[in-house]
């Protein structure tokens, strides 16, 4: 396997025995087209050639590999998915989407599939982390404007991905079937209830029924685990070509932009596909300096997160149970009954004003989001975080955000019975 | 960096290990270990002894398809002894279950026959718990979450401390075997049936629905109680009605432990649906109950004055030495209401005072007169005495309150509530012999009684006096004239009560309520409450110069405003006219 060169060994008329004897070898060389690289060359041609590495740019700034920059978020979010996919088809082969045996199917889970709690442990924390790790790597994005030409609809797809993910976790949510899904579901369903002209219709439509119930169970449950999770694979896929195609990953400007009229590039050599990309970046002739290769530099970094999200999700399943609380009793609502802990913002807000906090006041913030890149057109400030030149832009998004985070933390700690304040302590 | 991948890497190895040791190594599996290793030191003979050689730890379960929803019932997996008379004096979980007469087992040849097979009845029918758990905590219920923990044995960490022990005890499991031994008198239940008498001899009927048993409205329907709600719970709101809503007006009925050890597991006993009804019975009950009015008890058996005790009377009223806190005296009832009044008001509370609580008890007629005739003996005015205070002290304070304010110990049961004469206005804008009247006489349709024949004129004047001079903060002042026509100029007609009902809705709903019945949206902010115009007692018993004077001037002390400004005498009529209209039919 160590051929020192990218030729195939020269095949030898070669007897029975060698032919066993190169099997493993020849299986092996027959997979990975090259050897663990050694030179610059190998690198690259490793990346390229690897169905899995060649989502990869064979060489990445080197802005893009520093922790500080990006914390490793959307890879994070990336992770997670992988891991709920993994332990939600897991869990699918003993999940039914039935109000009668539902429920039933926790308790196994809990107490008599083997792993089964631990499956449920690690599939319901990955998805709160993963609601939480989306939201904060929209932050990252928007801190170190990252959102600006030319990666604005890049930005629109993270967004349309954070709306998913959320839908994701809150179809999820009603599975277990127990009191803090079903009134969880009740609530959060209603507060779509009170948009206008559709709001109503959108409920039925959602729930398949006036109340939750089988209905809303069943389409819960295939919007979670078929129509959502495609969708969320397509836009997650799209969102990663677009980086490629965008440039890679946002940094700061530091040589200026090649001029309109260098536009031309000067072809010194013949170059592979990879050289038509667009970009400043990948152009050949005009490869900044500060860039390494992917192999091994980035792909370490990317194991790193890796093998820190799987592993801090593993403890946290080890250490907490999935909650599973009292079998649906539709006469008995708890009080307060509360929505996710991510709606809790809106339900906090929806306790003001039905219209307002409920569609209101999020219609215009989602629309705001969409809206940031073609909003903000200036280019400057991009590549660091809170730079200086983003002073406004940075203070509303940052003030909009520590609302947000104030509404849930009062929605969840601070809301008692009859939704009065009460005190955690 | 490369030593925080191989931390995080050691990290995802340990969890792996841990999670396999906990997969792996199950504590029911160490259960079954120790029993196979015991039963085989037990067994006498080489094939039994191979038998158990050959068996390794499996999951055991009983399938229960014939109580209610299908059970999986996975018990039996950690107590692999129940069935085996050999492990009688082991500790659990291996202990024999054990074999009782009075469980219906009986003995044959020596050996046990249950009554209740395993194989038949699974185990969670009787003793509650979470089947499908294989973890002594989640299987036993000690999870707050789960809805039935195993009766009598355990409690859940969030149960009250000082309730928890008394929720200790095999008798609890009674109603699970009320469950199918739904006879009244069946001997394997006493608690059970005690708790039923007890239930409509503490007159819980009188508010509380069960299905097939009672009617009650006031209270919440406990059809489903055993089901719905926990032992703490039901313990909780029987001892101390108030422990979670505190509005309630449920009495605190001082029970003796025994009776309400009976209640709780009486109540836990009404699951809605009982495995040994059909459809047929439970709609045989229903109707008989319907038809029936008489609850089983002592029907004319008992003079009135024990059927008072018995009924639970004292829950909510006074009398002798007892006092509920909710409802008003009765020691000088026979002083105050005359028979014909007792009569209609037991048949229906109501039909005398509109806004009572209390609930129509649907004792025999026999009963009510018994009750009505005792009432009526009761004719001892309170020793005389001159002292104002002590009267204030001894009859006025119970409504009215020691301060004057109002806010005595049943008034926030009382609706109209009982006047508060410390708010400034009130008393000083009213002329003193309308407060004499209303001490002499009552007021109507309220729980105000006629003192007349309890109290001496000069009494009256005394306990008028020590109210003015004590807590009314304003000295009565010579009110101004006020131009108030003694009768309704504007005489009834349907145009004119077409026109003040237009007012009305224009003026007075937001307090008074659509209905004029006093429970406008805005009523619930305002003590006193807004006047009931339904309430005909009242509003008869008021002459037209009183309304007249009231809607014109408004009530001082009340959230009654002036109109005098806005309404036409005119329209003042026809307001008064659409009141008046409203008493027909009433009666």
């Amino acid at each position: 396997m160590s051929t020192p060169t990218q030729e195939p060994p020269t095949p030898k008329s070669g007897t029975a025995l060698t032919t066993l004897r190169e099997l493993p070898q020849n299986v092996w060389n027959s997979i990975f087209r090259n050897p663990l690289p050694s030179t610059d060359l190998e690198r690259s041609s490793t990346s390229f050639t690897n169905f899995f590495l060649h989502i990869h740019p064979v060489k990445v700034n080197k802005n893009t590999l520093r922790p500080a920059y990006t914390m490793g978020l959307g890879l994070m979010a990336t992770f997670l998915f992988v891991i709920l996919v993994v332990t939600g088809v897991l869990l699918m082969f003993y999940y039914v989407p039935s109000t009668t045996q539902a429920y039933d199917r926790m308790l196994d889970l809990r107490g008599t599939v083997a792993f089964g709690i631990f499956l449920r442990n690690m599939h319901r924390w990955s998805a709160h982390a993963m609601v939480a790790i989306v939201f904060l790597h929209m932050c990252r994005v928007f801190f170190t404007g990252a959102y600006k030409r030319p990666r604005e609809f890049n930005w629109v797809l993270g967004v349309l991905l954070l709306l998913v993910t959320l839908f994701l976790s809150f179809t999820g949510y009603l599975l277990p079937w127990d009191q803090l899904a079903f009134w969880a579901i009740t609530v959060g369903t209603s507060i779509a209830g009170y948009a206008p002209l559709i709001g109503k219709q959108m409920q039925f439509v959602l729930l398949g029924d006036t109340t939750v119930g089988q209905e809303a169970l069943l389409r819960f449950y295939v919007l979670h685990v078929a129509v959502l999770p495609a969708v969320l694979v397509l836009l997650v896929a799209i969102h990663f070509w677009r980086i490629r195609k965008d440039g890679g990953l946002s940094r700061p400007e530091k040589a200026p932009a090649p001029a309109p009229d260098s536009g031309v590039v000067k072809l010194k050599k013949v170059y592979g596909l990879q050289g038509f990309v667009r970009g400043p970046f990948t152009k050949l002739g005009n490869v900044p300096d500060d860039s390494v290769y992917s192999w091994p530099n980035l792909l370490m970094a990317e194991l790193f997160v890796f093998v820190l999200t799987v592993s801090l999700i593993l403890v946290v399943s080890l250490l907490f149970n999935a909650p599973l609380e009292q079998p649906v009793n539709v006469m008995h609502p708890p009080n307060p009954a509360k929505a996710p802990w991510y709606f809790l913002g809106l339900q906090e807000m929806v306790s003001y004003s039905a219209f307002w906090g409920g569609i209101g006041i999020p219609g215009l913030m989602v629309a705001l989001l969409f809206l940031v890149p073609y909003i903000d057109r200036t280019t400057h400030g991009v590549g660091r975080w809170f730079a200086k030149e983003r002073l406004l832009a940075n203070t509303i998004f940052l003030t909009l955000v520590i609302l947000n985070v104030i509404f849930i933390v009062i929605g969840t700690f601070f809301r008692g019975p009859n939704w009065t304040l009460v005190s955690p302590f | 960096m490369r030593l925080a991948l191989a931390i995080a890497s050691l990290v995802v190895l340990i969890v792996h290990g841990v999670v396999f040791r906990n997969q792996f190594f199950h504590e029911w599996e160490r259960h079954q270990a120790a029993y196979f290793e015991q039963a085989k030191s037990m067994s006498r003979n080489d094939r039994e002894r191979a038998e158990l050689e050959a068996r390794s730890p499996r999951i055991e379960q009983v399938i229960v398809t014939s109580f209610g929803d299908t059970r999986v019932d996975r018990c039996t997996t950690c107590h692999m002894g129940a069935e085996d008379p050999r492990f009688a004096g082991h500790a659990e979980p291996l202990k024999t279950h054990p074999y009782s007469e009075a469980l219906g087992d009986v003995q044959r040849n020596g050996r046990w026959e249950r009554r209740h097979k395993f194989s038949d009845f699974g185990c969670t029918v009787c003793h509650d718990g979470q089947g499908r758990g294989l973890d002594t905590f989640y299987s036993h219920g000690e999870d707050e979450f789960w809805p039935e923990p195993l009766l009598g044995y355990v409690t859940q960490p969030n149960w009250r401390k000082d309730f928890a022990p008394k929720l200790k005890g095999m008798e609890y499991m009674e109603a699970n075997c009320a469950q199918c031994h739904t006879q009244a008198d069946f001997a394997g239940t006493p608690h059970v049936n005690r708790g039923r008498k007890l239930f409509y001899a503490m007159n819980c009927y009188g508010c509380h629905k069960i299905d097939g048993m009672s009617e009650g409205t006031l209270g919440p329907d406990l059809t489903e109680a055993g089901k719905k709600f926990k032992v703490d719970y039901l313990w909780e709101s029987i001892v101390e009605p108030r422990a979670n809503l505190a509005t309630s007006f449920m009495p605190d009925f001082h029970l003796n432990q025994a009776d309400v050890e009976s209640l709780v597991i009486f109540l836990k006993s009404r699951r809605g649906v009982n495995f040994a009804e059909t459809s047929l019975d439970r709609y045989e009950a229903h109707v008989a109950n319907v038809a029936v009015v008489i609850p089983p008890g002592t029907a004319g058996e008992k003079a009135g004055e024990q059927l008072l005790g018995d009924r639970a009377c004292t829950a909510c009223h006074k009398l002798g030495g007892r006092d509920g806190g909710i409802a008003p005296d009765l020691s000088y009832e026979g002083l105050i209401r005359d028979e014909q009044w007792l009569g209609d008001h037991f048949v229906n509370p109501r039909s005398r005072v509109p806004d009572s609580i209390m609930p129509a008890f649907r004792f025999p007629a026999e009963d009510f007169q018994k009750i009505t005739a005792y009432l009526e003996t009761l004719k001892t005015p309170p020793p005389p005495t001159v002292d104002a205070r002590t009267t204030f002290t001894n009859l006025c304070a119970r409504c009215h309150g020691e301060k004057g304010d109002g806010n005595g110990k049943v008034a926030w049961y009382i609706d109209p509530s009982p006047r508060d004469f410390t708010k400034p206005g009130f008393l000083a804008s009213k002329p003193r012999t309308r407060f004499i009247a209303s001490i002499q006489e009552g007021v109507g349709g309220t729980s105000m009684p006629p003192w007349k024949r309890i109290l001496k004129d000069d009494q009256i004047s005394g306990v008028l006096d020590y109210v003015m001079q004590n807590f009314a903060k304003e000295p009565f002042r010579e009110l101004k004239a006020r131009n108030i026509p003694e009768k309704n100029p504007v005489a009834s007609s349907a145009e004119s009560v077409s026109r003040g009902e237009q007012v009305f809705e224009l003026r007075c709903i937001g307090c008074h309520g659509r209905k004029g019945d006093g429970k406008g949206p805005n009523s619930l902010d305002i003590l006193p409450h807004p006047r009931n115009f339904r309430n005909h007692w009242f509003v008869e018993s008021v002459p037209d110069r009183r309304l007249f004077e009231s809607i014109e001037y408004g009530v001082q002390g009340t959230a009654m405003p002036s109109w005098i400004d806005m309404l036409s005498t005119n329209e003042v009529g026809d307001v008064v006219n659409f009141i008046r209209s409203l008493q027909a039919g009433q009666k």
